[in-house]
């Protein structure tokens, strides 16, 4: 069970958040083409280490998080609000 | 090409549409025959069947976020008995003997990659979600195709890695891109 602590709410399960995935992808120009657009939507680094991620508290106050979880050991380094970096 | 696909990806310089997802499976104590199925339902995401010791061995859905830790965490193994309990209600006194995480390459429409890569020589079978043990068969046969006669096979063809460019991904839950959600 992760504990994700939200700015706002405090530390809470990770039950009452809805994984929203990669959060590094930053959406191009309308006009950037075809490549940068499929690279936006479709490809992800993966890595195995520090990831991070966008949480929706939809059992607490329904904003969304960026998190960076480390994706073998789980922990969570840090939580901050989406215009966070 | 398994779950360690974004390892051999860095290693090659290609860029994959596929996340690394933890999987659960479960083994009960051994019982008196009850099943002679794999028995499945796709709703759920929840399928069961019977060792030859008698234990059931059964699981569900991905944990739900990128996880190269090979454990999964207690949520979904209640979802888990909840489905399982839901489906069969006569397991609800069934104990748990033991229990397992399994690392998966989800793609981004929730199909596997059967294609050439931009890469003269390099042929990626990857990205088989849930369905690597089943449809494996078939995946080495229509692989060796791609191989023996520099075109794809006509089963796997749309298979390719450039189906996600050309907007005709093989998405049949159609949730979108998102692997956590397959």
């Amino acid at each position: 069970m992760l504990r994700i602590p939200c700015p706002w709410c405090g530390e809470r399960d990770e039950t009452e958040f809805h994984y929203r995935g990669d959060a590094s992808k930053v959406r191009p120009a309308a006009d950037a083409g075809l490549a940068a657009f499929t690279s936006y939507v479709y490809e992800r680094e993966n890595p195995c280490g520090w990831h991070l991620e966008w949480w929706l508290h939809v059992g607490g106050c329904r904003r969304l998080l960026k998190v960076v979880r480390h994706t073998l050991s789980h922990e969570i380094r840090s939580v901050g609000g989406p215009e966070d970096r | 090409m398994t779950a360690g696909s974004s390892r051999a990806r860095s290693r090659a310089g290609l860029a994959l549409p596929l996340e690394s997802h933890v999987l659960q499976a479960f083994v009960s104590e051994g019982i008196k025959p009850v099943l002679d199925v794999v028995l499945t339902y796709g709703a759920g995401h929840f399928y069961v069947s019977q060792s030859d010791k008698g234990g059931l061995v059964f699981g569900g859905a991905i944990d739900g976020y990128n996880s190269y830790g090979q454990r999964g965490t207690l949520p979904m193994a209640e979802e888990v008995a909840a489905a399982a309990v839901t489906l069969l209600p006569g397991l609800a006194r069934l104990r748990v003997l033991r229990q397992w995480g399994g690392v998966m390459d989800m793609t981004m429409d929730g199909s596997p990659i059967i294609s050439r890569t931009p890469l003269e020589g390099l042929i990626v079978n990857g990205g088989w979600c849930y369905g690597g043990f089943k449809a494996i068969p078939a995946g080495g046969l229509t692989t060796a195709h791609l191989i023996a006669r520099h075109a794809p096979h006509p089963l796997a063809a749309h298979l390719d890695l450039e189906r996600f460019a050309a907007g005709r991904t093989v998405d049949e839950r159609g949730v979108g891109p998102y692997p956590y959600a397959h």
